[in-house]
């Protein structure tokens, strides 16, 4: 089971990726950050191998984050999950920063779940 | 089912890895330059050119070309010129991908009428907005946005009202709002009854049933509404080249007799009727210039 840390501020987002993710039988959310401090944290605590993060979140933002985590943990791989996915600026920085992919909202189950099993 | 740029869709199809993606994006940026950077290559200018227009920007809102003219240090002829030469020089991701070797020529054509087609629910109809509204095509392609996520995302069937500029909106249930800022400043506000919370948590939970979820849950799942068609509509944008950011949303419980327009802001609403009795309000606060 590869194990999978959500990171979003919005309740609603991280309950539907929880669902999709702990329902898939091969992996499994072991937690859920509602920003990018807390992402840090709880990357450190719980050793996800997937983290999937938000972009645009209060306080720490998930691209910031992004930053600080590829530096401290070279293995943990990050998918950005996010509305401004169609943005090329912002798709370019986050996967120029490191992450493995970008899923744009409004998203499927399937969508996801294909992205995160190719990591 | 989102606004998508054309690599991220030809990587989500599996056409081109991330990998190539990037080269191809750093050839972009090598061969692509900006109007300050193309007018240099030209002569038409100095760095220190490029860096007092640049200062001048932060205290006057005109986009750098039009700066460079306004300054003196560009005719509007040799603006033209360099634009026309922009244009004539540009790379698009398809081009530079064929270059650095990760797609063919067909390959290209093909992946484009696909992504033309995907694309194709997002291109915006004409919507009427009162004469001498600054960024029409931006507003216009908001409310496109906002009806095109309620049908796809919420299911919802609905007869759009005709634009009114207000004083005031609401007063409803709740008030989903996210601020844009940028090319152009403004607050997107969604106004929804407690029936249509509840229809929207469903969709955006994906259930059945949410008569036994918080009001919390309910109000985010309205705010996560807004933040998708906020950041569809910043996609959308920018791919006209208007440069966009947004915040993360907020919930606002408006007062009994509705939400007042801030001082510097002009208003419109947008009546969605859902059915007989039960109506949404999509609400522009737009600063004027």
């Amino acid at each position: 089971m590869k194990k999978v840390l959500v990171v979003d501020d919005s309740l609603s987002v991280a309950r539907q990726l929880e669902k999709i993710i702990n329902e898939s039988g091969d992996l499994v959310c072991v937690g859920h950050a509602k920003n990018g401090a807390e992402a840090i944290k709880m990357n450190h605590s719980e050793d996800p191998d997937i983290i999937c993060m938000d972009m645009n979140m209060p306080g720490m933002d998930g691209l910031t984050a992004l930053r600080s985590l590829v530096v401290l943990d070279k293995t943990v791989k990050v998918v950005m999950v996010t509305s401004l996915g169609g943005v090329g600026d912002k798709f370019t920085e986050a996967i120029k920063l490191g992450a493995r992919n970008v899923i744009s909202k409004p998203f499927e189950a399937d969508n996801v779940l294909n992205i995160l099993r190719t990591l | 089912m989102a606004v998508k740029f054309f690599g991220q869709f030809l990587v989500g199809q599996g056409v081109v890895t991330s990998e190539a993606l990037l080269h191809a994006i750093e050839l972009q940026e090598r061969t692509n330059l900006k109007v300050g950077e193309m007018a240099l290559a030209m002569g038409y200018l100095t760095a220190d050119d490029i860096e007092r227009a640049h200062t001048a920007q932060q205290t006057k809102d005109l986009n750098f070309g039009d700066m460079l003219v306004e300054l003196g240090i560009l005719s509007t002829t040799q603006l033209q010129e360099v634009i026309a030469r922009q244009k004539a020089t540009h790379l698009y991701i398809g081009e530079a991908l064929v270059k650095v070797g990760a797609l063919t020529p067909a390959k290209l054509d093909a992946c484009l009428a696909d992504f033309k087609a995907d694309q194709a629910p997002y291109v915006a109809d004409r919507i009427e907005l009162p004469a001498g509204l600054p960024n029409q095509a931006l507003w216009e392609t908001t409310v496109d946005m906002t009806y095109k996520m309620i049908t796809r995302v919420l299911g919802i069937q609905f007869r759009p009202g005709k634009c009114q500029e207000v004083s005031q909106l609401g007063p409803h249930e709740m008030i989903a709002g996210m601020d844009f800022s940028g090319d152009a400043n403004a607050r997107y506000l969604l106004s929804v009854s407690g029936r249509l919370q509840r229809t929207i948590a469903k969709a955006v939970l994906k259930e059945d049933c949410v008569d036994h979820e918080p009001q919390e849950i309910l109000e985010d799942a309205v705010m996560e509404f807004v933040n998708i068609v906020c950041g569809n509509v910043v996609a959308k944008a920018s791919q006209s080249g208007t440069a966009l950011e947004i915040t993360p949303p907020m919930t606002i419980h408006p007062p009994e007799n509705g939400l007042p327009v801030p001082d510097g802001y002009c208003a419109l609403l947008f009546p969605i009727h859902v059915s007989e009795d039960d109506c949404m309000e999509l609400g522009l606060f737009i600063k004027k210039p």
